[in-house]
């Protein structure tokens, strides 16, 4: 049976780097149907979409619902449209196609209900700003104390889901406004099966990071320590 | 005499909800708490005594730290409930602007 696998990419004013993701998309995963969300932009990022290839699906969000929201929107349309799998990509051109493959490989061999495109897993050169390793480091270590697991990247955006994840994920409330360190302690704790697996990434092509800045990362990094500790307490002794 | 400010407060508030709902601003279940708390300020401007007293019977000395409490506690948790309810709003319109992406994208996919 032919699995049905979808690639999610959240666009926010990505029209300098869009075209060349859906490129190396169409060029490494070749049976995979592409959903960009479009987060209200006002570049000409849905232009250059529809010019390139009239058959991407394109979701146009009525007004600005951010990353995660963007993200839930195309994982709610997997769910509705009887899909398989779906991968998660940004638009900014780190992610490769070709580490995709991967990515769903993996799931279906391993059976996994998550697996994670990891930066760290192996030394793959890839180099990350202060705030970046120094969080990644953090929620390692939280995620290792409220689970016991060890996940080397928990704040990637690069991802496959299968089917039963794609539809917890898809209940309204279930994905966060940071789906990171929280949502990986969440679903451990639910007994979903995370499995990461070592990809290469490339630097952000174009546009600018939504943690760019100061104020972000502190804000971010508060809000992850915080919601770390609650779903560590709202999920204890809890396996459903 | 000093009470008047009170029972005048109270009186404007309940008119002013009365008012709100009549005109279809606010809903006899929101206005509920809100004339319970004008009504008991307006019970102990007219008996203070019953104030003093039901602060002595608490143990506290000074009877309009009893009231301030009351005060604060009832503004704390009508704090809480609106700070829920924006947040069941939000889920609810966040969940409304998902749909609306997708329906509107299927309908193009049919065209």
């Amino acid at each position: 049976m032919k699995l049905r696998v979808l690639v999610i990419i959240p666009a926010h004013n990505e029209a300098e780097s869009i075209e060349g993701v859906l490129r190396d998309i169409l060029h490494e995963l070749k049976s995979v149907d592409i959903l960009v969300v479009n987060d209200c932009s006002t570049d000409e990022t849905v232009e250059k979409i529809q010019k390139f290839d009239k058959n991407i699906k394109i979701l146009n969000n009525p007004f600005n619902l951010g990353y995660a929201l963007s993200i839930q929107t195309g994982i709610k349309y997997a769910a509705r449209h009887d899909y398989d799998f779906v991968i998660q990509m940004d638009a900014d051109g780190q992610h490769l196609a070709l580490e995709a493959k991967k990515l769903l490989d993996a799931c279906v061999e391993k059976k996994a209900d998550i697996v994670i495109g990891s930066r760290f897993k192996k030394n793959t050169g890839y180099k990350s700003p202060f705030f970046r390793r120094f969080g990644t480091k953090l929620f390692e270590g939280m995620i290792r104390i409220f689970t016991g697991k060890t996940i080397k990247d928990p704040l990637t955006g690069f991802q496959c889901l299968n089917r039963r994840t794609i539809d917890y994920y898809a209940i309204p409330g279930n994905y966060p406004e940071y789906p990171d360190a929280g949502l990986l302690i969440e679903m451990l704790m639910k007994k979903y099966k995370i499995v990461e697996v070592p990809v290469k990434m490339k630097q952000r092509e174009a546009g600018v990071s939504m943690h760019a800045g100061f104020i972000q990362p502190i804000k971010y990094m508060i809000t992850q320590l915080y919601t770390c500790v609650i779903i560590f307490i709202k999920f204890i002794g809890r396996t459903k | 005499m000093s009470n008047i400010p009170f029972i005048i407060i109270a009186i404007t508030v309940i008119l002013y909800i009365i008012i709100s709902i009549r005109r279809d601003k606010l809903s006899v279940a929101a206005s509920f708490g809100w004339i319970i708390f004008c009504l008991l300020m307006f019970f102990f401007a007219i008996f203070p005594t019953s104030l003093d007293n039901l602060a002595f019977s608490l143990g506290i000395s000074y009877p309009p730290t009893l009231f301030l409490t009351i005060c604060i506690v009832v503004l704390f948790v009508s704090n809480f409930r609106d700070d829920k309810t924006i947040d069941e709003l939000k889920k609810k319109v966040d969940d409304l602007s998902q749909e609306v992406s997708i329906l509107k994208g299927e309908k193009n996919d049919k065209k």
